[in-house]
């Protein structure tokens, strides 16, 4: 069977209140796999993580932008995209640090979106869009 | 799915209900209630998160700043029978021991 035939393709607007219509979607895919209930949960909370990113930072908080997702399954991986126009996220902002138990007072909550992300997925690639703003790929292994 | 906020006070403290899914979206009124309530919260602020469906990290962000609110006006702040949902979230972001949950 063609690996395209059961992508899912979606255009939002960087809208806050279309998030929960987002999860839903994404969520039913993600269980149209074989994917076990706790990993479906924080891949559908990483994706709605990287649709949050985009609007608070990437469109700053503006509501007329428009985020895009691909769902791609592969044999070995499910592989999502999203991606948005707005202004291009700084690499260091993307980077991967540890998440430890940190002391409430020097936590920075600001990042922590970006930081599950990392942890949900086996493989995360944040990089500019092809025309500007930003492009984030996110690979999960599927288990046999 | 909304998200619903009730706020009560007992001889034991304030208390905050949370029911229904805690996102950007959302996260700002959950925000707003708990700034509120920490200033006047004699005997601590309890956030019950029972009914809790779904929360992202600006919900676990807001948690965390009702947190350092309630320590600068030296109230206590404790998390009441955080959901599974909750919880998953809390462990995942690894701050399920910064807390206090009851």
């Amino acid at each position: 069977m063609d690996n395209s035939s059961r992508d899912l393709r979606l255009t939002v607007r960087s809208d806050p209140k279309l998030l929960g219509a987002v999860r839903s979607l994404v969520r039913s895919w993600v269980d149209s796999w074989d994917i076990d209930e706790k990993t479906a949960d924080d891949v559908v909370l990483a994706i709605d993580e990287a649709c949050t990113n985009a609007i608070r930072h990437a469109y700053e908080g503006r509501c007329d932008g428009s985020v895009e997702l691909t769902l791609h399954a592969e044999p070995e991986h499910l592989e999502f995209q999203v991606s948005d126009t707005g202004v291009s996220c700084p690499c260091e902002y993307t980077e991967r640090r540890p998440l430890r138990s940190p002391d409430v007072e020097d936590l920075q909550p600001g990042g922590l979106g970006i930081q599950l992300i990392h942890k949900v997925f086996d493989e995360v690639d944040f990089r500019p869009g092809e025309s500007g703003g930003n492009c984030v790929t996110m690979k999960l292994k599927r288990l046999k | 799915m909304g998200l619903t906020i009730n706020t009560s006070q007992s001889s034991d403290g304030s208390l905050i209900r949370v029911v229904g899914e805690v996102d950007l979206y959302s996260s700002p009124e959950l925000r707003k209630a708990i700034l509120k309530a920490v200033p006047s919260a004699e005997g601590g602020l309890a956030i019950d998160l029972e009914g809790v469906t779904y929360i992202d990290s600006s919900g676990v962000a807001t948690l965390v700043e009702g947190l350092r609110s309630a320590r600068e006006h030296g109230t206590g702040f404790a998390l009441v029978s955080p959901s599974p949902a909750v919880m998953q979230v809390l462990e995942l972001a690894r701050l399920d021991s910064v807390f206090e949950v009851r």
